[in-house]
């Protein structure tokens, strides 16, 4: 033991150490962090505890329906898992740097197994668990459970780990005895984001909006209760719930049972994760290296068509787009986002064609078109959620090789608006199509489309420049993980401020829209003081976007070439 | 075509180049040495434009690295000690890529490139992604994209870094064919016999200070003169930087 002890010391020590050699303003970053992921717990608890609320009042059903919410948590919990295990395992036991030095070492595979597999769960699992235990108080503070429910809810979360901690490290084992690490790493990414944008849709589809419609509640609970997977006597998610739900009422009844089913799994699976590591480890840990990565995908065509599209461009503009393009399309991480986005598109779409805004008698004109004009900061808000992924972190992925445009005769100019095109013309293809076609489903007045669809054009063109602006202000160029980039710092000062300048722009807009909108409906000309007013907020709209475009890019400009590598 | 004047970089407190002077001739292979520490990749990132002076100037090929960095970087093939380059691309795409940053003709990159990677042994893996090949064949890479563009100077961050003893014959002898064309090579290494080998002048740094400058027989004869014995570049290295070191 003592070995695994040692072998988990130096990241014991490097996260000791980042705490300790912190200076004072370095504490901001945390605490900004901290603050908001406390505001995301108390909204999900919230969420959890009215709707356990709204459940626990329904008779008969009720009860069913609170159990059938856990199971589906617990189940959801154990698939996110048992894929991250399987995603971070490939990390720490194939592709981290410090594997090279712990196997030329004389400790036994054994013991490096036991220590990649704390790193792995750690890893793996923190993410989960932070966001699950504002559910599980939810379900406390909601059946008034005592102390016993909190204990006993630590004791089955550490072993419920272990299973799909087990799970992945073995299924991981396997794949890169038929895989390279790096390639079996990049497939893992795309299915897990695929089971998370079905799972998304998934949820979206029962259309959960039917439960405050009387007409279709008994449907959909019938549905909800007839839902047999979550309650599988063979899952550990099924076990968990078992064991836990009892405790709510501060009874036992079979939770030691269903506890020593997950106790006795939960180390089976640590074992037997270690016999199949004594098997493939080193083997997988070999072939790894040995095979070359997979040869290129034919992108000539659209070499092609980036070289026609682009002629009239610089010749070193024209290079690093196509270069943008085809590193983008060749990185699993980075364009696998693209099937969550498209989920999320598609729900979005789903969402303006299921309003029953026809159902509401008289108003139903007014409303789609009062609707129309918050889609455009809705959209607003879904594209600002997109650019943080995708364009935020574009000056970032030049990673480590940033050198090679540092030490190149190309100004950054040319480099930041090269990145701020690349980013530009699909982020407003999207704009447009989700305005568009919202606004169709909607029915809008042609005033009304014409006003969203320039908006919109207007306010993508903000997003993208504060965030190639920004991306350039709070650079990471040496990130293990893509994701490290926009989930940083920086990633939420481009969010904060996105939300602000579209706040913005949509109430500054929102008065002489009004005005125009009513002016016609009733058929009215308006007074001079209302044109004044109608110009003046346009003016300040102009001004406010105007700034936004250039002035983030203008600082990180200015950021960029103050950088010293 | 290199010239430091006063060159001086501060990180806070530490003084990482100290006010150095040299100036490097056409033609000329011009050896950096100094131990781990001693300022030699701060002042190549500083004639390279990765990092900025605090005080003094760079000059290349005439002009200052600050004022006017586009046309100094120009005339730069630039060769780190670790090839970090984007892993996605292939070598093909990455030598386009670096001849178009260069403004370099769409003709002229592809002869010019074909030649480079026969030359460096890579025309077999031209169409393979980068992610593939091993720190020698990175390395070699980058050499071939520092070439690429005819630079009338080459910086070289210890060039030999994860080459093989085959590698390192090419790259010597790549570099005394350039040295004969007229190209300028500001070399930094700790391999003694490299820089022996390769160099026509020699600059010894020390905590950020140059502290001799000349020929070998030069440099050895002020040693001989000035301890009285005579000895190897390696004698010369040690006392010189020990001697630092002692004071």
């Amino acid at each position: 033991m003592n070995e695994v002890l040692l072998l988990l010391w130096p990241k014991a020590k490097s996260i000791g150490n980042q705490f300790k050699h912190r200076r004072t303003s370095d504490l901001i970053k945390p605490l900004v962090m901290i603050t908001l992921a406390v505001l995301f717990w108390i909204l999900i608890f919230t969420i959890f505890a009215k709707v356990l609320v709204y459940f626990k009042s329904i008779e008969i059903l009720g009860e069913i329906l609170v159990v059938k919410l856990l199971a589906v948590v617990f189940l959801t919990f154990f698939l996110m898992l048992t894929v991250s295990n399987i995603i971070t395992s490939l990390s720490t036991y194939f592709l981290s740097e410090d594997t090279r030095l712990i196997l030329s070492v004389p400790v036994s595979t054994q013991k490096v197994y036991l220590s990649k597999f704390i790193i792995t769960l750690g890893h793996s699992s923190w993410m989960v668990l932070l966001f699950g235990i504002p559910v599980f108080m939810a379900y406390g503070a909601v059946y008034g459970a005592s102390i016993t429910y909190y204990l006993w809810l630590a004791c089955i979360l550490l072993v419920f780990l272990l299973i799909p901690g087990g799970i992945g490290v073995m299924i991981s084992m396997s794949l890169v005895n038929l895989l390279p690490a790096k390639r079996a790493k990049g497939t893992l990414v795309v299915l897990f984001v695929l089971l998370l944008a079905a799972l998304y849709l998934f949820f979206r589809f029962l259309q959960p909006e039917k439960l405050v419609n009387p007409e279709k509640f008994s449907e959909l609970l019938d549905y909800l209760a007839m839902l047999r997977l979550p309650t599988s006597p063979f899952l550990p998610s099924h076990w968990a719930t078992r064991s836990l739900f009892p405790l709510l009422k501060d009874r036992f009844d079979d939770s030691m049972f269903y506890f020593l089913l997950l106790l006795s799994t939960g180390f089976m699976s640590v074992l037997a994760g270690s016999w199949i590591c004594r098997l493939f480890y080193f083997r997988g840990w070999s072939r790894s290296y040995e095979s070359r990565a997979a040869k290129k995908k034919r992108l000539s065509v659209l070499e092609g068509l980036f070289d026609f599209v682009m002629r009239p461009f610089h010749g070193s503009t024209k290079a690093m787009v196509i270069k943008d393009v085809k590193v983008f399309l060749r990185d699993t991480r980075q364009w696998s986002q693209l099937i969550l986005l498209f989920a999320l598109v598609v729900v979005y779409l789903f969402n303006f064609k299921a309003l029953p805004l026809n159902k509401i008698p008289g108003i139903s004109f007014y409303l789609e078109n009062v609707i129309s004009f918050l889609n455009v900061g809705l959209a607003a808000f879904v594209l600002s959620a997109v650019a943080v992924r995708f364009i935020y972190p574009a000056i970032s992925l030049e990673g480590v090789s940033f050198w090679i445009m540092m030490s190149s005769p190309v100004e950054l100019r040319r480099l930041i608006w090269s990145k701020f095109w690349t980013s530009l013309i699909p982020l407003l293809l999207l704009a447009e199509a989700l305005i568009i076609f919202s606004n169709t489903f909607l029915h809008v007045t042609q005033f009304m489309m014409v006003i969203s669809t320039v908006t919109i054009f207007l306010i993508t063109i903000g997003i993208v420049s504060m965030g190639i602006g920004i991306g350039a202000i709070y650079p990471r160029f040496r990130v293990e993980d893509v994701a490290q980039i926009h989930s940083g710092f920086g990633g939420l000062i481009y969010m904060i401020i996105c939300v602000t300048f579209i706040g913005l722009v949509i109430l500054l807009e929102a008065w002489p829209t009004y005005v125009i909108f009513m002016a016609r409906l009733d058929n009215y000309s308006l007074s001079l003081f209302q044109w004044i007013e109608v110009v003046f907020c346009f003016c300040l709209t102009v001004f406010i976007i105007l700034t936004a475009i250039f002035l983030p890019i203008k600082i990180g400009l200015k950021r960029l070439s103050q950088i010293e590598m | 075509m290199i010239q430091l004047i006063e060159l001086t970089k501060s990180f806070g407190q530490l003084v990482a180049v100290d006010h150095v002077n040299l100036h490097v001739e056409k033609g000329e292979i011009f050896g950096f040495l100094g131990p781990n520490g001693a300022g030699k990749t701060t002042t190549i990132k500083m004639l390279t434009g990765l990092l900025k002076p605090t005080s003094g100037r760079a000059l290349i090929d005439g002009y200052d690295v600050v004022s006017h960095p586009m046309e100094a970087k120009r005339v730069i093939g630039f060769i780190p000690d670790q090839p970090f380059i984007y892993e996605k691309l292939t070598g093909v795409e990455f030598l386009k890529f670096i001849g178009s940053l260069f403004g370099m003709k769409k003709e002229d990159i592809q002869w010019r490139m074909s030649d480079l990677l026969d030359l460096f042994e890579l025309d077999g893996w031209g169409e393979e992604l980068i992610e593939s090949y091993s720190h020698g064949m990175k390395q070699r890479l980058v050499m071939s994209a520092a070439l690429l563009h005819n630079p009338k100077v080459i910086i070289v961050d210890e060039p030999m870094v994860g080459l093989d003893p085959k590698g390192i014959n090419l790259v010597k002898s790549v570099f005394k064919q350039k040295s004969r064309e007229g190209v300028s090579i500001f070399l930094s290494t700790h391999t003694l016999e490299i820089a022996q080998e390769l160099c026509h002048r020699l600059g010894i740094v020390n905590r950020g200070k140059l502290i001799a400058m000349g020929t070998l027989s030069e440099l050895m004869t002020a040693l001989e003169e000035e301890t009285g014995q005579t000895g190897t570049i390696e004698s010369l290295f040690l006392t010189l930087t020990g001697k630092s070191f002692d004071e």
